[in-house]
């Protein structure tokens, strides 16, 4: 019996799902194997059973809570899908204040049909059990995990940062150029594409398992970096985690 | 060990003679073009403004000279992604082993990591061959060039910057041209086939050796390293670099010589078939050594700073007699927490305890000792007592090599016990010209003194026995020594018998003593003289003859005989006899000596070295040697 997949989303730009479609080929392979039952972006039809949920996108709305809560009494495995379902994302960027000031700075007026409250994880709401990490994620990562879970294994995210796959791709270090990089203390699995870009890690895969704080922070200071200037990079995507 | 397949790589491919020419870039040129035609070149180019080691499309592109901050060939000898082999998912069943590799060539390689592929042999041909690795080791020719070393190089102090073999062929950098030296069989024939008017031109003179210079540099020979961290197992560096490390693993995944890797299985997207593939690991990782319940025998940063020192200069130098690092100096240059090897190394070593004397040439050079008492024993014995510059710690039977500045050095037992006090007695006979002068020597002058040497009498393990001292002539020097030491701490041991023989009184070195010890209820001493003439009223007699009432208790006895090799081959038979063993037994065999440090050879019997391993022994320990008491 194939297992039956949904893809669910709330507060996003939908970019994961997107790189879920652009895996075209790889998708229609993917297909055979499975059941799709829901997806919003392909499909109509909804589901009774779901045996893993990929979720996508941050919880703020009204109701966003009570159909999350659903979700999970559906599906026997609840993952999420991105940045925003993973820890808040960008979405989370105006946590700093509270929705009303955030309303009033962006919109001018208080328009009642666009309350939110601050963007919250699916984790503040329900069990996850899995995540797929990355701004928007990457994948080949959700192919692996997919495919882990079909053959009812653990998925595994590597556990060693950024810097090993800049490395290993001969990318000069961002440190070099006087930018700040989260490199150092964020999870690998990207193959580092933003330094391959020419820019520097913002971290949007959330930090490793155990990042090493002050060897980082003093490397910071070696560069005349400071750790507010970090701060700003790693809030991008992380507002609701702990500093590095 | 070397498998027969490194013998052979090293065996025969070596030319019989290398073959030097001269060639100029628009030749390389050529010839690189010719070998991309028949290879994949790998080589050093530049791509996206930046300089990476990988697969040329286009021989211009080459780049020879390039900073040694470039990756090294482990890129494509041990590659990060390396399919062991292939399996379907159904049928667990291999498809097949993937050991073919293209044939390849490296174009460009320092000589630090031709030295790293030697590294990387000793480790995966060793025992089980690594069949992959072998694959493309076989499959690969290696063109070594020049280098110039930067800050962080050290090759220099690893004898890395040099490199005789190793590699098919080498290019050395010459005023507008290269000079090309083959190392191998197949790098004659690849320059034969591939650059056949360089092959063909004149023969040029071979150069010498080259080497380089780097400032970055270990302060102790390197030699010394598995030592230095045999100490350092605790030293507090560990800690200090556990929280500076990132643990992010650049400095051993960059490494040319690290090797650690995981195995994983990666599936197709059809999930019937996939792969299992090594990648590369990092010992700096968190889960490198986790185990199963999760616990982490490699916990802390430090620990895993720790294992990677041990395994570059401690672990492979005891499996290979190298050490696991060339000195390249990647791990530093890609350590955003600059930790260096060099500096943590010389660090190690200026925390190390350094021995005494490190000036060059110190172990022979004597301290001054003053002369505090001088005993005229006898016409020919003198006895003196000398203060040196700080205490000294011996063994009963130790001696010291005294040196008068324009005659020499000569060794004499030490004829006093240790007390833990900066004075021993010594006593000089009358024999040339060296203790003649010595003679002269007064009170208060000061002469040279080196020492102690030697090991002598177990002092501790002879505690509870009954001691039964033999001496003859000189030899009561040494048991002078170990009888002042035993009634120094009379209530440690049980009977003790002394026994000492001579030609005639004059001959008994400490007569004095002699006489004190005889009339002292503390011991049994009796003394036989062979002269029927002498003073003292002794009957003539022979050491033997004080064998004869002797009454001892062979298991609790231990034996120490001192005197001339007639003597032993006398007295060694009747305590045999008695039924004492031999192990019991100790001799003193006096050779002649000159440096005391196991070096010069000159005490040598049979493979024995008198002055490091006696000049006491058990009798068990030399019996088998023929030149130890035989003539
Ligand atoms: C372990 C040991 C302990 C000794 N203890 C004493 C002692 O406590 N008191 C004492 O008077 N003598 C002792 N000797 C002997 C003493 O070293 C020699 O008598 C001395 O070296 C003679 O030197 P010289 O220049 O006066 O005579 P030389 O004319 O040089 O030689 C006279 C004799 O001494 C021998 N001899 C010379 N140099 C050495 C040497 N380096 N090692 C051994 N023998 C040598 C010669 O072979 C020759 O037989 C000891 C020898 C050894 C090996
Ligand atoms: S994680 Fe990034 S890409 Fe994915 S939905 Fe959120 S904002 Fe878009
Ligand atoms: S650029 Fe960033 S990720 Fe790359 S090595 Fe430097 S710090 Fe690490
Ligand atoms: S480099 Fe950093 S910011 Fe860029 S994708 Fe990777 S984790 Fe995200
Ligand atoms: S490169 Fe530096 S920071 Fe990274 S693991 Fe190695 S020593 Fe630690
Ligand atoms: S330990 Fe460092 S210097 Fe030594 S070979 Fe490895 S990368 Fe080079
Ligand atoms: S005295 Fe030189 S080796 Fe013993």
């Amino acid at each position: 019996m194939k297992m039956k997949v949904g893809l669910f989303d709330f507060a996003g730009c939908e970019g994961c799902q997107l790189t879920v479609m652009n895996l075209e080929d790889q998708l229609l392979q993917v297909l055979q194997h499975i059941e799709l039952v829901e997806f919003r972006e392909l499909m109509t039809e909804t589901a009774e059973q779901i045996d893993i949920a990929f979720v996508e996108g941050s919880i703020c709305r009204p109701g966003d809570r009570q159909r999350l809560k659903q979700i999970r009494q559906r599906s026997k495995v609840l993952v999420a899908l991105g940045s925003c379902a993973d820890n808040g994302g960008v979405n989370a960027l105006g946590s700093d204040r509270t929705p009303e000031v955030l309303r009033q700075q962006v919109y001018a007026n208080d328009l009642p049909h666009l309350y939110t409250e601050t963007p919250q994880p699916l984790s503040a709401v329900v069990k996850v059990d899995y995540r797929v990490p990355g701004c928007p994620i990457d994948g080949q990562e959700f192919l692996a995990i997919l495919q882990a879970l079909l053959l009812q294994q653990q998925p595994e995210l590597p556990a060693f940062a950024v810097c090993v796959e800049c490395k290993l791709a001969e990318y000069p270090c961002s440190f070099d150029y006087g930018q700040v990089c989260l490199g150092p203390v964020t999870r690998a699995g990207c193959r580092a594409i933003c330094i391959d870009g020419g820019g520097h890690c913002r971290g949007c895969r959330g930090l490793i398992d155990n990042p090493r704080t002050s060897p980082y922070h003093r490397i910071l200071e070696q560069h005349g970096l400071t750790v507010e200037e970090i701060l700003d990079q790693y809030r991008t995507f992380n507002v609701s985690e702990k500093a590095p | 060990m070397l498998s027969d397949f490194s013998l052979k790589f090293q065996a025969e491919e070596q030319p019989e003679r290398p073959l030097w020419r001269a060639i100029q870039s628009t030749e390389i040129l050529h010839f690189v073009r010719s070998l991309l035609l028949a290879y994949d070149v790998i080589g050093v180019q530049k791509k996206r403004g930046r300089l990476v080691l990988d697969s040329l499309q286009d021989a211009a592109d080459l780049v020879l000279e390039f900073p040694p901050a470039v990756h090294s060939p482990k890129k494509f000898l041990f590659p990060h992604w390396d399919q062991l082999f292939r399996f379907k998912l159904d049928e667990n069943i291999l498809l097949e082993a993937e050991t073919a590799a293209p044939p390849r060539i490296i174009f460009g390689m320092h000589p630090c990591d031709l030295h790293a592929v030697k590294i990387l042999d000793d480790c995966l041909f060793e025992g089980e061959t690594d069949s992959s690795y072998r694959a493309k080791r076989e499959a690969t020719l290696l063109i070594g060039v020049d280098c110039t070393p930067d800050e962080f190089c050290f090759c220099t102090s690893l004898g890395t910057d040099r490199i005789a073999e190793g590699f098919d062929l080498f290019l050395h950098k010459r005023d507008g041209h290269y000079l090309i030296q083959t190392g191998s069989e197949r790098g004659r024939k690849l320059l034969q086939d591939h650059a056949p008017e360089t092959y063909d031109g004149p023969e040029e003179s071979p150069l010498p050796l080259q080497v380089k210079q780097c400032d970055n540099k270990i302060k102790f020979p390197f030699e010394s390293l598995p030592n230095l961290l045999e100490d350092a197992y605790d030293d507090k560096i560990w800690q200090e670099l556990g929280h500076r490390c990132l643990g992010c693993g650049s400095c051993t995944l960059l490494c040319p010589t690290c090797y650690c890797f995981n195995v994983q299985d990666k599936l197709e997207i059809s999930m019937q078939e996939g792969q299992r593939i090594r990648t590369w690991d990092s010992c700096q990782f968190d889960q490198f050594a986790q185990v199963a319940n999760g616990n982490n025998f490699r916990s802390s940063q430090a620990d895993r700073q720790r294992h990677r020192f041990f395994r570059k200069y401690k672990y492979l130098w005891e499996k290979h007699q190298r050490t696991a690092c060339v000195g390249c100096g990647r791990c530093r240059r890609e350590c955003l927490s600059e930790i260096e090897p060099v500096t943590v190394l010389n660090q190690m070593f200026a925390d190390s305890p350094q021995p005494a004397e490190t000036r060059p040439g110190s172990e022979y050079q004597p301290q001054m000792a003053q002369i505090i008492d001088v005993e005229q024993l006898s016409e020919k014995d003198r006895l003196f007592r000398l203060r040196l510059p700080q205490s000294i710690d011996f063994t009963p039977g130790s001696f010291m090599q005294i040196s008068v500045f324009g005659l020499g050095e000569a060794p004499f037992s030490i004829a006093s016990a240790p007390d833990g006090g900066n004075e021993i007695e010594l006593m000089v006979r009358k024999a040339g010209t060296l203790t003649q002068a010595l003679h002269r020597s007064r009170k208060g002058d000061s002469i040279g003194l080196r020492g102690p040497f030697g090991s002598g009498y177990p002092l501790a393990s002879m505690h509870g026995k009954d001691l039964l001292l033999v001496a003859g002539g000189r030899g009561l020097l040494a048991i002078r020594s170990l009888l002042q030491a035993a009634l120094a701490d009379r209530h440690n041991f049980g009977r003790i018998t002394l026994l000492c023989g001579a030609r005639d009184i004059e001959a008994l070195v400490f007569p004095e003593d002699l006489l004190d010890w005889h009339r002292s209820e503390l011991l049994d001493c009796r003394i036989a003289v062979k002269d029927p003439d002498n003073s003292w009223g002794i009957p003539s007699l022979d050491i033997s003859y004080l064998f004869k009432d002797l009454d001892i208790d062979p298991q609790r006895t231990i034996a120490a005989v001192s005197g001339p090799p007639e003597m032993y081959r006398q007295v060694n038979p009747l305590l045999f006899r008695m039924g004492l063993a031999e192990e019991n037994l100790y001799l003193n065999l006096e050779r002649h000596m000159k440096c005391g440090l196991g070096k010069c050879g000159k005490c040598q019997i049979n493979n024995i070295y008198v002055c490091e391993c006696g000049p006491i022994f058990p009798y068990s320990a030399i019996k088998h040697l023929g030149e130890a008491i035989e003539r």
